[in-house]
């Protein structure tokens, strides 16, 4: 149980509601025992005749008084206590999303998205299943069985409240023998389940293979197999299944029978009233449901547990870049004229970096500096280190040494909102959330956006036409993720996004790469106005040829650095012999022209 | 702008339910193949309520028979042995009905899940071959995500309908009238007065059905929205850091989760007073019985005991009611998901082709392209009026810019399409007059992507096709020069693959896909950007594969690399969906056209 040490602040924020909660549960389950009192009495009074009008009145009135009793205690116990439940899974998901919103990236390259929702969704539930409906068995199984047994034993006497009990306990046994196979089962079928998931999956996403070889029937008959093991695994959890509520009923008719018997002898004998035969045989009904709970109470918390110390694992996470206790502030002039903006020094000391101590070099021994709003462009094939540069500026990992520095300050002491304020950044893939085009555009913004500096955001990076060309213009939806937009669309829009910003450095991750060449050239002659630091990372020449300094990343190591011109001097340097290349591409690519937008349509 | 992002996933989660009475006929013709097991499964049905109700009459005929006159001070010796005898067997009577409801119930709920699953299996398997039959443009537009929600959850949410849909519905109905048929038998007067309550519990029930449900799906939608938002956050987080956006997005995110928190509050309060409302007007009923059974018992019209089994079966009478109400909601969800699936059923399937089917031994392999006009996109041009010819033998390549037009020649040749304009004749005859399956059999097409399915290597060679042996398999990897990689795999031809965590290179996987095309012995080759990303020291084996699988069928190809098309017997470039030049590698290189820049390219740079 010390699992659930997280959501104490919880209860004890909502200790009156818990109290009251129980405390109506309780009323209810006592209300609920006298009610055979009642009739006990009611049957006596007939059996020796005593019967009046008066008294069938007396006793109408108070079965109507406890049966509204039960009421308004139940509605009590449901607000409170399941009502209380939910709070607590709106409480813990909330904390658990800001948790996610607070670890890093290493954190999530490391978990798989659909094992973060589960957390939220499936996790969540199973603990506020049992801090709700736990409960409530509990408190039933606890308190109905003691004072069932006790108004049994008050009513009939000892011994024959143990007969009639007798048959009673395997009703937990039952419940208790069959919870564990029963989950081990259920799991068997989730397992398989995912086994037909990935079958369907691995078969839709290969259908033009499926259907290049003409083997649909050969794919049909593996399904038929995974189809047909989860029809049996299902049959083997449903075999346990289904005869829970049967052999729950099974029971309780046999110690009903076992009381019938042994009862009517008592009757004869003299020493059991109709009543108290008639009491006894509620009180038997009364007990199932609290053995049962005795039996899915165990059940339910061994489940909540293991959900909130998979929770608990999440929450215990520390991201490894982390912000620094006390930031310094970066220090700048404070200029009024974004044009005079002296924009931001950054500095590369000898950076090394590795995302694991045993993988091998990413970067080793990086230096590079940029100042005064100058732009600087980083050169290489993929998985050259690239992209790792700017993460590094960007503090999406820490170096493994060196240091990385802002006007002289090491990035790792300047505290997040500064740096995130300082640096724009367009990603190699674009993110684009399921919002309208302005918000996108305005993310940067605390919602309210000035819509025409969206406009101009939008026409920095040549988006504005395609914008005004949809149904809705600036409010249109986008999709899940951005599906109703085409690539080189998504790029532009992230473009604008960083270019609302109005950083001080704008940093682009290959983001002109599904931007056709003339659009391309457009963006990049809006980037030559713009008065602030630019650092790019392209594959593409043309892309950098106008930065102030050029890097050419190979393997980590910078082979070459100079600009244009100079990187040209060197006709068997790398940047030379990319450059004569993509020349010719550039040629081709001339003549076939907008073709290429189309190309995505391709198999 | 967050409660806009609401509302407009709401609608759009909204417009996905519109289930109707169609969808329900076309349902249930699932369910009657198994009409027997179904009879049967009612025939328990009714066998479990009998017994159950029974209970409340047998205590009833105990107390009035043999208890009233155990306890009757007045009563003889014999009477009381009798009486005694008689509660013994009332006894055992009672524990009859216990056994048999055993028996009935759990049979009876064995029997409807296996005839569930047998349907959810039958569902799941056509609905899933239907998927394959389907043409290439459908999966185009149908997203993969939603496709699998179709197959895997929305055929379990259907499963529902015909286990606890069906058995509670008919549970609750049976023994509603059986109680009150029962009711009726005993006394009739105090029938009508339990009667009295239904229509106030019906009425009570419908209102709050009716709120309850709007606050169950509006939950429940509210739910869906929050997986939306936090699938979308958690693959984006990236971004949302970036920009710094922690706040806001928390801020969004507790916007959704507190609306879900409000309409679960609502559910709860409508569910906790629901029940009790239920619970008081049993109370009173109770009381009502007390009241008028009492003085009927008083004036001696009823016994003791008829007054006990009324209070009994008062008790039960109400369970049914409150349950048809709970069915309500698994109903709903199964249609919504039935729709659905219809929806997909409805889907035309792939066009079978015409009656000609390809000769035994095989396609001569004449492909003739004559004024051919396609587009993926109304009016989008992809191809525009091509034309060519390749005669049986030869190896024809095509080469030109991304999106020119290359690969979707070769998704046409296999009829993954239909043309807009023109015709494609294949040995003198329109593709279309071929029969479908045939056709895809006799032309053999090695993939750019190579998809590893789960199994062996073998296998993935087979594919587990009836005309492909083993030995087929494996000469195929041999003229592949594949068999050297797969010899040195620690299980050799066993080895297991699959798509997902495979440690094969790009390369074997390219030759497997080789091996795999050609140990069918197509007619006609096509290859597809095949040796696209492959490493140099792959190349020259394939190379080597490539002229031996040329030497004997025609073969088409599209490729980047000139090496793969050096030996083509002609060369057609593709410019901007048309035909730009065409000619031998020497002809075209002596032109300064496309293909001198293309060749430059491969050659020069790096």
């Amino acid at each position: 149980m010390r699992e659930y040490q997280t959501i104490f602040p919880f209860i004890s924020a909502n200790k009156r509601r818990y109290f009251l909660g129980i405390f109506a549960l309780l009323f209810v389950d006592a209300a609920n025992l006298l009610i055979p009192q009642i009739m006990r009495i009611f049957a006596d009074w007939a059996q020796f005749g005593e019967l009046t009008r008066d008294r069938i009145i007396w006793a109408a009135g108070v079965i109507l008084l406890l049966g509204l009793m039960v009421a308004v205690g139940r509605y009590g116990w449901r607000v409170y206590i399941f009502g209380t439940a939910r709070r607590l899974e709106y409480w813990l998901r909330d904390k658990l999303f800001k948790k996610y919103l607070s670890l890093d990236d290493q954190f999530f390259n490391h978990h798989r998205t659909g094992d973060l929702m589960a957390h939220v969704t499936n996790d969540v539930l199973m603990v506020r299943h049992s801090m709700g409906g736990g409960i409530i068995m509990i408190i039933d199984a606890v308190f109905m069985t003691l004072f069932t047994v006790i108004m049994m034993i008050y009513t009939v006497g000892l011994r024959t409240s143990l007969v009639a009990l007798l048959a009673l306990p395997f009703i937990t046994i039952v419940v208790l023998a069959m919870s564990k196979p029963l989950h081990q089962r259920s799991r068997e079928v989730q397992d398989t389940f995912s086994e037909l998931s990935n079958e369907v999956q691995e078969n839709i996403s290969g259908i033009n293979n499926i259907k290049a070889f003409g083997i649909e029937d050969r794919r049909s008959a593996d399904f038929y197999e995974v189809n047909n093991k989860y029809q049996e695994k299902n049959m083997g959890m449903l075999r346990i299944s289904v005869l829970f509520d049967p052999l729950i009923e099974l029971i309780s008719g046999i110690s009903l029978v076992v009381f019938i018997i042994y009862g009517i002898n008592r009757i004869r004998e003299g020493s059991l009233t109709l009543g108290d035969f008639i009491a006894v045989l509620n009180y038997l009904r009364m007990m199932v449901w609290p053995l049962v709970a005795i039996g899915l109470v165990v059940n339910s918390f061994q489940r909540g547990i293991a959900a909130m110390g998979r929770i608990n694992e999440i929450l215990a996470v520390q991201p490894k870049v982390s912000e620094a206790d006390s930031p310094t502030r970066i220090e700048q002039e404070d200029t009024q004229d974004r044009d005079s903006n002296p924009g931001l020094n950054i500095e590369f000391r000898d950076v090394w970096f590795r995302y694991e101590e045993n993988l091998p070099w990413v970067l080793q021994g990086v230096s590079f500096e940029l100042k005064d709003a100058q732009s600087l462009a980083i050169l290489g094939r993929t998985g050259t280190g690239k992209s790792t540069v700017l993460n590094l500026l960007l503090r999406r990992y820490d170096v493994s040494s060196g240091q990385i520095l802002i006007n002289g300050t090491d990035i790792r002491d300047i505290a997040f909102k500064e740096l995130y304020e300082k640096i724009a950044f367009v990603e190699q893939e674009s993110f684009i959330f399921s919002r309208t085009i302005a918000d996108n555009i305005a993310f940067s913004s605390d919602g309210n956006y000035d819509p025409e500096r969206v406009r101009l955001a939008a026409e920095f990076s040549q988006v504005a036409g395609d914008i005004e060309a949809m149904p809705d213009q600036y409010d249109t939806w986008v999709g899940e993720r951005g599906v109703t937009l085409s690539g080189g669309q998504k790029q532009r829009l992230a473009i604008a996004r960083a270019y609302y910003q109005d950083s001080d450095l704008l940093v682009l991750d290959d983001s002109l790469s599904a931007v056709d060449t003339n659009t391309e050239r457009e963006i990049l002659d809006h980037l030559d106005e713009v008065q602030r630091g630019l650092i790019m990372v392209s594959q593409r020449v043309s892309t950098v040829q106008r930065a102030d300094q050029i890097l050419v990343l190979e393997s980590g190591v910078i082979s070459q650095r100079g600009n244009h011109k100079s990187l040209l001097q060197d006709t068997d340097g790398f940047y030379a012999r990319l450059y004569q290349r993509q020349l010719l591409e550039r040629k081709l690519g001339e003549e076939s022209g907008e073709v290429t937008q189309h190309g995505s349509k391709q198999l | 702008m967050a409660q806009s992002s609401y509302k407009h996933l709401d609608e759009t989660w909204q417009q996905d339910r519109r289930p109707d009475r169609k969808t329900l006929k076309r349902l249930y013709n699932y369910g009657i193949p198994y009409l027997k097991q179904f009879i049967l499964v009612f025939i328990l049905i009714f066998a479990t309520i009998g017994m159950t109700l029974l209970q409340p009459r047998l205590i009833q005929l105990l107390i009035d028979n043999n208890i009233s006159i155990l306890v009757n001070p007045a009563t003889s010796q014999a009477e009381n042995s009798q009486a005694l005898t008689g509660a013994l067997q009332m006894g055992l009577l009672y524990l009859g009905t216990v056994v048999i409801a055993f028996l009935s119930s759990y049979g009876q709920a064995y029997l409807l899940q296996k005839t569930g699953q047998k349907i959810l299996k039958t569902i799941r398997q056509s609905l899933y071959d239907h998927i394959l039959k389907l043409p290439m443009t459908f999966f185009d537009s149908y997203p993969q995500g939603s496709l699998m929600t179709r197959v895997t959850n929305d055929t379990e949410t259907i499963n529902e309908m015909f286990t606890s849909v069906l058995s509670n519905s008919l549970r609750s109905f049976i023994s509603l009238a059986g109680i009150i048929v029962i009711m009726f038998i005993m006394n009739v007067s105090l029938a009508s007065y339990v009667l009295l309550l239904l229509p106030f519990v019906i009425i009570i029930s419908v209102i709050f059905r009716r709120i309850i449900r709007k606050i169950y799906f509006a939950q429940r939608r509210a739910l869906s929205i929050i997986n939306t938002k936090l699938s979308e956050n958690i693959s984006g987080m990236r971004t949302i850091q970036v920009f710094h956006r922690q706040k806001q997005v928390g801020a969004e995110f507790d916007e959704v989760n507190a609306e879900h928190l409000r309409l679960s509050q609502k559910e709860v309060t409508y569910y906790a007073t629901y029940r009790p409302f239920i619970e008081t007007i049993r109370a009173l009923g109770i009381a009502g019985l007390i009241w008028f059974g009492g003085r009927q018992y008083l004036d001696g019209i009823i016994t003791f005991g008829v007054l006990y089994a009324f209070i009994d079966y008062i008790q039960r009478f109400f369970q049914p009611i409150l349950e048809l109400a709970e069915t309500y909601n698994i109903i709903q969800s199964a249609m919504t998901s039935s729709h659905r699936i219809f929806q997909l059923f409805d889907q035309e399937t792939e066009d079978e082709g015409g009656n000609v089917s390809v000769p035994v031994e095989g396609l001569k392999g004449k492909i003739e392209f004559k004024n051919v006009w396609f587009a993926y996109i109304e009016e989008e041009w992809v191809l525009q009026d091509v034309s060519f010819t390749v005669e049986p033998g030869e190896f024809v390549a095509f080469v030109g810019a991304t999106g020119a037009g290359k690969s979707t020649i070769m998704h046409l040749l296999c009829r993954f399409y239909d043309i807009n304009k023109g015709q494609i004749i294949l040995d003198g005859t329109d593709i279309k007059e071929y029969n479908l399956r045939g056709l895809r059999e006799a032309i053999g097409v090695v993939q750019q992507e190579v998809f590893l399915y789960s199994g062996s290597i073998i296998e993935n060679i087979s594919l587990n096709r009836p005309r492909v042996s083993k030995a087929d398999a494996r000469r195929a990897a041999e003229i592949v020069n594949a068999d050297s990689f797969i010899n040195n795999l620690p299980e050799r031809y066993e080895e297991q693959v699959s798509e997902r965590g495979s440690t094969l290179s790009a390369g074997q996987r390219q030759l497997l896909s080789f091996a795999r095309t050609i140990a069918a012995k197509p007619s006609l080759l096509i290859l597809d950007e095949a040796t696209a990303s492959i490493d140099t020291e792959t190349e020259l084996l394939i190379q080597d594969a490539i002229n031996k699988m040329s030497s004997n069928r025609s073969m088409v190809a599209v490729a980047h690399r000139i090496s793969t098309i050096a030996d083509a017997d002609k060369i057609i470039v593709m410019h901007r969906g048309r035909i730009a030049e065409q000619g031998t590698r020497e002809e075209l290189l002596d032109q300064d056209g496309l293909f001198n820049v293309l060749y430059k390219l491969q050659y020069e740079g790096y």
